[in-house]
């Protein structure tokens, strides 16, 4: 496990400035909403929860980087929850099995199957903490379903996922120009610090090649088989 | 009281001519084994250049009173490496132990032996070779003690596991040592003599992990059974493999031999076979159903 | 002798992608119980006994088959789950069975006479001799050829046996014989053979290490990836090891099979069915790759050139080989 809070938010995506566009709003005020949704989804598509039994139906974080929330989701083959907490939230608090993170279109492609959850594990967009077999399990049980999130879950939102929608669509070209400014800035900060960290880097590995010669030292005695 | 058996398997690791007739030499004169296995098992490649010594080496086991059984290649792709195979299968009066499918289907009505490199899991097999003939079977290394119990319980044949020597854990049409050297299979210049117990194979930590012999893979670790003989006398296996290394094998024949024999303690096996091995980790754990690399009772300390 | 039209056989670990198998033109899908009676018994993936009858009624209904595989080796003392699900499998109209251990084919040729027997390539029938024994003794009417061959010699065999091959055409490339090899049990007590995993996602770990991500399997390092590098799954035969002090990829670099270019070669071989890896595969993948080799062997049936696949972005590490097929592989 790397970080214990969420990081910085990661500028990747248009469903940030959803995300923003929310953001006076308490998330906990979306919560009604995801319990329909995942009741609706339940109904509709049991046997998601039902291949989760044989890894004794985890407990998730799901981590859209590009949203000030996540959410944990609790895979009970009768009554799967799904909950909104809050960026700041200390995750260890959370007592969840493992963490899948990554940009939330990427992470609803993923729901649908549209992607390949091999082919994301070798291109990094989306990172697996924790419990490897809980998310490979919840992987193949939801693309063992077809779901489809527009109308299956993204209806609950009514009203509410409207705004952020068309937001999104109509911010898309300036949020690209915005966020290679961001990125330039980010550059700009860090690279006297990513220098020090280098070298760093070239310090520990330094000291890895010498203790795995040793151990190979020591692993013989008299020199034999080496 | 059944009798038990040690065993001496074949030799799986490319050793000059006069050092692999040396060494049967002397475990036909001073060893306390009582079935030899003779043959090339890994690579035929190798085949041609112990062959011509196979009759001497053979007569000199059986007149110190030997039984010898004669191994079949294990993977068997190519035309002449068929041919090895059936010729071998075709020989009058010997024993001969199957190591692919192919050489049971030649054995298949006459007595024979099974090696280790036969798919034997389960009753429904044993029974199904058992009818062909089989009457020496040397099973998988990867059976846990639940597997061996449950499969000596309705064996015929008898059953024989291997309790000393790295663990053959895979096979490909690839060599290995070959790769490493930066050489083709076809122009391999046999550089896997240059290792006799097998080419070290590390994780990027520099941890030992796997030992390369050819086209073959095997443990790091020496399989070492012996904490685990009385267990497996206890049900119903008698027949015990010492599969060859670069060390004093007749020495850890005789070891095996005491403690079977009750006069030497399993801990004390293990301390002398540990300074016979310089320091090569033990393992049992695919006894116990667990990683195959763990070592668990009489050999814990001695493990990786 | 040279095959007319080649059958295309194809994977799917989920009634979704069973369907998306059967519409993007699969002529056979093939499919497991949800348990170690098959060598994909991945977590949430595979069918129960109702999600299976419901794949046969569809994939019926649009004209194809499907297989099902039985393909691990029963446990001593256990033999019930593979006796049951040759039963079952039969019972719901299985075009054929998989299987690898003599046992099992012995059970089900003798339980199950007209459901056809398919040896799987977890049996590693690489030999005339070998295949011919599964024949005779069994009645075996296709083998699944192990990856170690190359097209001349599969040619060379298809003369001296008079059974169905099928052979792999993509996907992911066991470079060790298969069926033979305990690497993963040695370094997780979990293996393809006993419970139908290799290099089980239970035992996999990756760790952080600041200036690099490390993947473990149980307590062994498979591989090290760099920050711009692509972090792979660590099967254990596609890691990173140093012999003679040199860190590689000693025994498979981390590519994935295409042997599309040997479709013509492979019909004039006399193979009859292609296969393609990948049970544990999504549905978008399957979807795509099956459509891509419905194309090429239709080509190649025609005696057209193969056209390109365009799958290169979803193959593993990005990179592909034809493995055996080409003798420089070894």
């Amino acid at each position: 496990m790397t970080s214990h809070k969420k990081g910085p938010v990661a500028p990747l995506s248009p469903v940030l400035l959803a995300g923003i566009a929310a953001r006076p709003l308490p998330h906990k005020l979306l919560q009604p909403a995801f319990n329909a949704a995942i009741k609706q989804m339940h109904r509709q598509h049991p046997d998601v929860f039902d291949r989760l039994k044989s890894v004794n139906s985890p407990r998730f974080l799901i981590d859209p980087v590009d949203l000030p929330f996540s959410f944990v989701m609790d895979t009970l083959a009768e009554d799967p929850t799904l909950e909104i907490v809050d960026s700041d939230t200390d995750e260890r608090e959370l007592y969840t099995q493992a963490a899948i993170r990554g940009p939330l279109l990427l992470l609803i492609e993923l729901l649908e199957g549209r992607i390949d959850g091999d082919a994301l594990f070798f291109s990094r967009d989306l990172v697996v903490e924790g419990d490897t077999e809980a998310v490979l399990a919840l992987r193949n049980a939801v693309d063992g379903a077809d779901i489809d999130v527009h109308n299956d879950l993204l209806a609950f939102f009514g009203p509410l996922a409207k705004p952020a929608d068309l937001a999104a669509q109509a911010a898309g070209n300036i949020f690209k120009r915005f966020t290679r400014d961001l990125e330039t800035l980010s550059r700009a900060t860090l690279a006297p610090l990513q220098r020090k960290c280098d070298a760093q880097a070239a310090t520990i590995e330094e000291l890895e090649t010498t203790v795995n010669a040793l151990k190979k030292q020591v692993r013989r005695r008299s020199g034999k088989t080496a | 009281m059944t009798t038990t058996h040690l065993n001496m398997g074949p030799c799986l690791f490319n050793w000059a001519p006069e050092k692999l007739k040396d060494f049967y030499f002397r475990v036909a004169d001073e060893a306390p084994v009582d079935t030899v296995f003779l043959g090339e098992v890994v690579c035929s490649k190798r085949q041609p250049f112990f062959a011509p010594e196979i009759p001497e080496v053979a007569e000199r086991l059986m007149n110190a009173g030997k039984r010898v059984i004669f191994s079949t290649l294990a993977l068997v792709m190519t035309k002449r490496e068929m041919a090895l195979v059936r010729e071998m299968c075709e020989m009058e009066g010997m024993m001969i132990e199957a190591n692919d499918l192919s050489a049971c289907a030649q054995l298949s009505g006459t007595d024979h032996a099974l090696g280790p490199f036969i798919n034997i899991y389960n009753e429904g097999t044993l029974k199904v070779m058992e009818q062909q003939g089989a009457k020496h079977i040397s099973l998988p290394g990867e059976l846990s003690r639940h597997s061996l119990s449950a499969l000596a319980k309705v064996a015929t044949a008898d059953l024989e596991v291997q309790i000393f020597g790295r663990l053959p854990l895979a096979l490909s049409a690839r060599c290995y040592h070959a790769r490493s050297h930066g050489l083709a299979k076809d122009s391999c210049q046999y550089v896997c003599d240059k290792d006799p117990d097998g080419m070290d194979l590390d994780t990027l930590d520099g941890d030992p992990f796997l030992a390369v012999n050819g086209i073959q893979t095997m443990s790091y670790t020496c399989a070492n059974l012996v904490g685990e003989l009385d267990d497996l006398q206890n049900m119903g296996i008698n027949h015990f493999r010492l599969s060859p290394h670069d060390t004093d094998m007749v020495e850890v024949a005789k070891i095996y031999r005491d403690v079977l024999d009750n006069k030497l303690e399993p801990i004390e096996a293990t301390e002398k076979l540990d300074g016979l091995m310089d320091g090569i980790p033990f393992a049992n754990g695919f006894y116990y159903a667990t990683e195959g690399a763990k070592a668990k009772g009489a050999i814990a300390d001695f493990g990786l | 002798m040279k095959t007319e039209k080649l059958e295309l056989v194809c994977p799917a670990g989920t009634p979704a992608a069973l369907r998306a198998a059967v519409d993007a033109g699969a002529d056979t899908v093939y499919c497991g119980f949800r348990d170690a009676t098959n060598a994909r018994n991945f977590p949430g993936l595979n069918f129960s006994r109702e999600e299976l009858g419901e794949g046969i009624e569809y994939a019926r209904s649009h004209g194809s088959k499907v297989l099902v595989a039985l393909n691990t080796y029963p446990e001593a003392g256990n033999p019930d789950p593979w006796h049951k699900a040759v039963e079952d499998a039969a019972d719901l109209g299985a075009h054929a069975l998989i299987m690898a251990d003599l046992g099992l084919l012995a059970y089900a040729a003798e339980k199950r006479p007209d459901t056809r027997r398919h040896l799987s390539v977890q049996a590693s029938a690489s030999n005339p001799d070998a295949i011919n024994y599964y024949k005779n003794t069994f009645d075996v009417k296709r083998v699944v050829l192990p990856r170690v061959l190359t097209v001349p010699e599969i040619a060379a065999l298809n003369r001296e046996i008079d059974v169905e091959t099928e052979v792999f055409v993509f996907g992911g490339l066991c470079v060790m014989a298969e069926g033979r090899c305990s690497l993963s049990s040695y370094a997780t007590g979990q293996s393809p053979n006993m419970n139908g995993v290799c290099s089980p996602a239970s035992h996999v770990r990756y760790e952080d290490k600041g200036n690099k991500m490390v993947s473990k399997l149980g307590d062994f390092t498979i591989n090290s990836f760099k920050e711009s590098e692509a972090a792979g799954y660590p099967t254990l035969c596609k890691g990173r090891f140093v012999t003679q002090d040199k860190a590689s990829y000693l025994f498979e670099d981390p590519t994935s099979l295409n042997a599309a270019q040997y479709l013509p070669e492979l019909m004039e071989a006399g193979v009859t069915a292609l296969k393609i890896e990948g049970r544990q595969r999504g549905k978008a993948y399957i979807a795509q790759v099956v459509a891509a080799f419905r194309k090429a062997a239709d080509a190649a049936a025609n005696g057209e050139a193969v056209p390109p696949l365009g799958l290169e972005r979803i193959t593993e590490g990005q990179r592909e080989t034809t493995g055996a097929y080409n003798k420089r592989w070894q």
